[in-house]
């Protein structure tokens, strides 16, 4: 498993890890894809049955079936499926018939947009949160600052959203989401749409980074030569916590990393309320519709996200960690 | 790892926060055991001539838009709330910790294949899965703990198999297997207790999970349905139309859930902090 | 003009309450001010489903494709209109006549022009168009409205501007199915360019305004046609559909000043909301309506205990509808009892009081009454069974679904509720395939569709079974009949008798506020998915 002997950063070494860990990866794709595909075919009422709705029946079933190309065997679409994938062709929506792959690539920016922001507004108060926690460990100030990241993770999100929304409307007949706003139209109109919910999410999220800052800092201030350090004075204290933070980095980022994958499909509710056209809602909708090509391609580019950053995350604790590699 | 009344107290002392989530905990779990007792009225009983009252001394939550009593329907609720929690936390943990545990020990072949399927589980972001699940398996009650428990333990299954090949590696176990002890017994001494308190931790911290992934749930369509009262449903349903007229209806089952995750969220925190062995030892206090 | 049951709530209903008929004209609507040009109307929409007025039945994409396409007869629109009737007037159509009782002759206008958009580039409209297009109709694979035009034989072009129509028997309504706007004209070249009409940019008409843009999940923005046929009309540059999935949002922005008309299906306000908006809006205009949308009960006959007529009635009197109208935040306590015709179309719905006895008796609320049929049927403790139905209509229609379970549980009936995601509920369950018994929302704009589809032996929407040959004659009668005094006289009679057989249980109809801004002039809401035709003549005081 562990590998100590290695030294440290060699290309080599690193290439011949991203290499093992691409191959790890592709069979996790594979199986996602399988997953993917069966999935939604398992929804009772499938998309036939829902497209002609009272006249799902006999004939007009099947015309329709055969028009859409889904009365040919499931494995041979399956595959056929792949084929098309591996050709970067997504195939087109049931309903509308637009391009899954052309959707995608306008979705995907917003919920993008929309978790890192998040990331950020999570990172900004996560980390001075958990310093002051770790250092005044145990006092009131501890309790407060836990209390309210925990807090800030017990409320649900559109709860707040949806105050956030409606009462400003009502006191003031004004509202926060005006409705879509392309990043071309207006850069800074479309940046602040973000705000507020990536606020909300940022402040969910926020606990568990900050508990782990919390620990990872308190890990390193436990030792006594750190303590009498840091009684020495500000400069060392600046030293103490540089150290702490850089330990802290790579389960920060692994848990960051962990968010990525929650970033899509967890934002559908943020989506609904604030109008924001991104892939979760895209995913859940189409699911509702039972538009296979949608759901594929949206969860296969979700899974490919995923997969690819969790290979980053690796791959940054492979540089920075020595010790894992295997 | 043994509790005794002594430890509890210390815990007490040194985790107020814990002690205090602890006590939450508590107090939920015996509203949900004993809501037809506390509750005054039937959790469907609506009251004639009471629709949208605001709270008073026969209505201590209000009623709400058919005319129900809010406090009952929340009280009831916490008995949704728990079951739903408790039984999705007991079936993500189970499958977490046969997988885990399994794939830790057995290692080898069987090992990769499984954190293979485990990954690319993990892969999905956890509401599209419990969607997808839902969406196959249909609205109910016992549908939304499967869901949550499926959805749930691959992430879970990684903690426990990593705490599994770390007992593995200890030296104990080695020499108990050279002395032939059987896997089952090898397991049982000396690999679950030491999986204990991850679980534990889990657990504690997955229920308040569990009671937020339902209210998630009940605000898309695929929470606990009616009649059974779930807060997640009195929060997003009616609650969330009738929020300027009567926000009785769903200020209190929202103050309900912030309540029952910030209970579960403390004491998973304060377990963690006393079992997790890497932060045994540190000493408490500030640094001056 | 049909309406899926899908459109829920949703079902633009423009019938006037029954009883004291509440005056539906805003205070300045019909201003003597000349009409200004520009301007562009903001409407909260939704995301269309495809531009195929042939490939689908939803609301969604005909509110939109009602501004961009024609048909040949239209509903009239405007304030002088009552919502509820649906008087016909021309819209491609410049008149027609009817020869024989299965033909109808049309005329068509001269110098009709499509949009000027490729592949069609303003073209005149001609008889060939018509033909085409209603062939296509009935041809297409996955056309959800196909039954609609079961009477139709053959369409035949006389010359380049009259097309007659055959139909296979005579059928009365023939005339406002064709108002429908599931009948909207499409261009050949489109079809045959893109394959289908699925796309935006097959989205090419006869109508008021054209498709400028879609961005999906955001808003359909049109902008009006150069030649749009009626001279002066549009008056609006162009209109605006935003997409706004949450209420609550949807409720706020109106709030906040970003749509013109009310932001539910059919410009609706939420009647709880209607104070707080008056405060925010002066001046806001309103006009209250009852949807012909209902709330029915369906009950498999063949089953005990539905098979019994009392039990039926016991289950029909022990629903206090008052409760479930209560329980509504649209109605928010307005609305009306409904007999087998809605009672949202005033020409042809039988008021209760010229009901038989036994039929009024089913509105009046009686638990104990209830409980006194059911013990004489057999089941003096009652009976439990189990009730399927689908929480995706609304989180509204789930509170009246417990209102109307908690009044059976008074009066003994227990049941065990089995919710069904909604896109199975379609598929499974309003497709027949219930159990015992099923709850859910029924609306078509024709009142025929009301006896036709639930009482014909055969119909897919005949989920319990019926088979009764006394009332298949009557229908069949009342669709032969053109005279609409003695069509009405058989339809009360048919009401009449299925009050008294109480095959299905009917829920009431919600009463609406519709709102529009101060701005807004000479614009009054009916009936259906028709945005276009209510819009075309509406324009901006600003």
């Amino acid at each position: 498993m562990a590998d100590v002997s290695s030294p440290r950063g060699s290309t080599a070494e690193v290439s011949g890890y991203v290499l093992h860990r691409l191959c790890v990866a592709i069979p996790s794709l594979l199986i996602a894809s399988f997953i993917v595909f069966a999935l939604p075919r398992l929804i009772p009422g499938d998309v036939v049955q829902l497209m002609l709705e009272e006249q799902a029946s006999g004939r007009n079933l099947d015309d329709l079936r055969a028009t859409l190309g889904l009365d040919r065997p499931l494995a041979i679409q399956y595959v056929e499926w792949l084929g098309r994938v591996a050709r970067g062709d997504l195939g087109e929506s049931l309903w509308t018939k637009r391009p899954v792959l052309g959707e995608l690539a306008r979705r995907l920016p917003v919920s993008l947009e929309l978790g890192l922001l998040a990331i950020c507004f999570s990172v900004a108060i996560a980390l001075p949160v958990g310093i002051l926690a770790a250092v005044r460990q145990d006092t009131v100030a501890d309790y407060m600052a836990r209390s309210a990241a925990i807090l800030g993770l017990s409320v649900p999100g559109y709860w707040v959203a949806t105050l956030v929304i409606v009462l400003p409307a009502i006191w003031w007949g004004w509202s926060p989401a005006p409705g879509w706003v392309d990043f071309r139209a207006n850069p800074g109109g479309h940046l602040a749409q973000f705000v507020l919910p990536a606020l909300i999410l940022g402040v969910a999220s926020a606990a568990a980074l900050m508990r782990m800052t919390r620990a990872m800092l308190l890990e390193v201030l436990r030792q006594d030569y750190v303590r009498t350090a840091w009684s020495k004075g500000l400069r060392e204290r600046a030293v103490v916590l540089r150290h702490g933070m850089a330990n802290a980095i790579i389960p920060v980022v692994t848990i960051l990393g962990l968010h990525v994958a929650q970033l899509f499909g967890g934002t559908v509710i943020f989506e609904t309320i604030f109008g924001l056209p991104g892939m979760g809602l895209f995913l859940f909708d189409a699911i509702s519709q039972r538009d296979y090509p949608v759901i594929q391609g949206a969860n296969l580019l979700i899974v490919a996200v995923v997969v690819a950053t969790n290979l980053l995350v690796d791959l940054l604790y492979a540089v920075v960690d020595p010790r894992i590699r295997y | 790892m043994r509790v005794s009344a002594a430890a509890v107290g210390r815990f007490c002392r040194r985790k107020p926060l814990g002690a205090a989530g602890g006590l939450i905990v508590v107090g939920l779990v015996l509203l949900a055991l004993f809501a037809d007792r506390i509750a005054p009225y039937d959790f469907d009983e609506t009251i004639a001539g009471a629709r949208m009252r605001p709270p008073s001394a026969r209505f201590w939550m209000g009623t709400d838009n058919l005319g129900r009593d809010v406090w009952t329907r929340v009280v009831f609720g916490a008995r949704v709330s728990m079951t739903v929690g408790f039984g999705a936390v007991l079936l993500g943990t189970a499958l977490a910790t046969v997988i885990g545990v399994t794939s830790g020990y057995v290692a080898g072949g069987y090992d990769t294949v499984v954190q293979r399927i485990v990954d690319a589980w993990q892969s999905f972001p956890f509401l599209i899965i419990v969607l997808s699940l839902m969406a196959v398996l249909g609205p109910g009650r016992l549908n939304v703990i499967l869901a949550l428990g499926v959805a749930g333990a691959a992430g879970a299954s990684r903690v426990i198999r990593s705490a599994t090949v770390a007992v593995i590696g200890n030296p104990y176990v080695e020499g108990a297997r050279a002395l032939g002890c059987g896997h089952l017994r090898i397991l049982a001494r000396h690999v679950l207790p030491n999986v204990a308190a991850p679980i534990i931790i889990l657990a504690t911290i997955g229920l308040g999970s569990a009671i937020l992934a339902e209210s998630a749930l009940s605000f898309l369509g695929f929470g606990v349905p009616p009649p059974y009262p779930s807060w997640g449903g009195m929060l997003s349903g009616s609650g969330r139309s009738y929020m300027y007229q009567a926000p009785w209806m769903a200020l209190w089952p929202g103050a309900a859930i912030s309540l029952a995750v910030y209970g579960f969220n403390m004491l998973g925190d304060a377990l963690r902090d006393v079992l997790d062995p890497r932060l045994r030892g540190t000493t408490g206090g500030p640094i001056r | 003009m049909p309406i899926s049951r899908r459109d829920v709530l949703k079902l633009g209903g423009t019938a006037v309450a029954v009883g004291a008929a509440r005056d539906l004209l805003a205070p300045r609507a019909v201003a003597a001010q000349a009409p200004r040009r520009g301007g562009v109307f903001r409407i909260a929409g939704f995301e269309p489903q495809g531009f195929d007025p042939q490939q689908t039945l939803s609301y969604r994409s005909l509110t939109v494709l009602s501004m961009t396409h024609s048909r040949l007869v239209r509903v009239k629109a405007g304030p002088a209109v009552r919502p509820g009737t649906t008087p016909l007037e021309p819209d491609l159509a410049e008149s027609w006549s009817q020869p024989g009782d299965t033909t109808y002759v049309f005329r068509l206008r001269r110098g009709v022009r499509w949009h000027p958009r490729p592949p069609v580039n303003g073209r005149e409209l001609t008889a060939d168009d018509v033909k085409y297009s209603y062939e296509r109709f009935l041809t297409v694979a996955g056309n959800p409205a196909r039954s609609l035009l079961d009477p139709l034989e053959k369409i035949e072009v006389l010359d380049r501007y009259t097309v007659r129509f055959t139909l296979k028997e005579p059928f009365a309504w023939f005339l406002d199915v064709l108002a429908s706007t599931s009948m909207l004209i499409v261009p050949r070249e489109a079809v045959e360019t893109y394959g289908d009409l699925k796309k935006a940019e097959a989205c090419v008409g006869t109508g008021p305004w054209m498709l400028e843009r879609h961005e999906p999940g955001v808003r359909v923005t049109l902008t009006r046609h150069p030649e749009y046929f009626l001279s002066g009309l549009p008056y609006a540059d162009g209109v605006e559909v935003a997409v706004e999935r949450d209420p609550a949002s949807r409720f706020a922005a109106f709030l906040a000043g970003r749509y013109d008309f009310g932001p539910e299906y059919a410009m609706v306000l939420r009647r709880l909301d209607l104070d707080v908006a008056r405060q925010r809006k002066p001046g806001l205009q309103t006009a209250e309506f009852v949807l012909p949308t209902m709330n029915m009960t369906w009950m498999k006959l063949d089953q005990k205990p539905f098979d019994d007529l009392r039990v039926r009635r016991a289950m029909a009197i022990a629903t206090n509808w008052r409760d479930l109208v209560a329980a509504n935040a649209w109605a928010h306590g307005h609305g009306v009892p409904n007999p087998a015709i809605p009672a949202a179309f005033q020409e042809w719905s039988i008021p209760l009081a010229e009901l038989p006895p036994e039929g009024r008796r089913l509105y009046e609320y009686d638990p104990a009454e209830a409980k006194r049929l059911l013990a004489e049927a057999g089941y003096p403790t009652g009976f439990t069974t189990p009730v399927e139905t689908t929480a995706g209509y609304a989180s509204d229609y789930m509170d009246g679904v417990q209102a109307q379970l908690q009044n059976w549980k008074a009066a003994g009936i227990e049941t065990e509720l089995r919710l069904k995601e909604y896109g199975a509920f379609l598929a499974t369950t309003l497709a027949g395939k219930f159990e015992k018994v099923a709850l859910g929302l029924f609306s078509w704009t024709e009142p025929d569709s009301y006896l036709y589809r639930l009482y014909v032996p055969g119909q897919p929407s005949n989920v319990g079974g019926v088979n009764d040959a006394k009332l298949t004659e009557m229908i069949g009668l009342e669709r032969r009949t053109f005279d609409a005094r003695r069509r009405r006289e058989i339809l009360w009679d048919t009401q009449r008798y299925l009050s008294q057989k109480a095959y299905y249980l009917y829920g009431p109809s919600f009463s609406v506020v519709v709102a529009w801004d101060a701005s807004v002039r000479n614009f009054a809401p009916n009936i259906g998915h028709d945005y276009g035709g209510r819009l075309v003549a509406a324009w901006l005081d600003r």
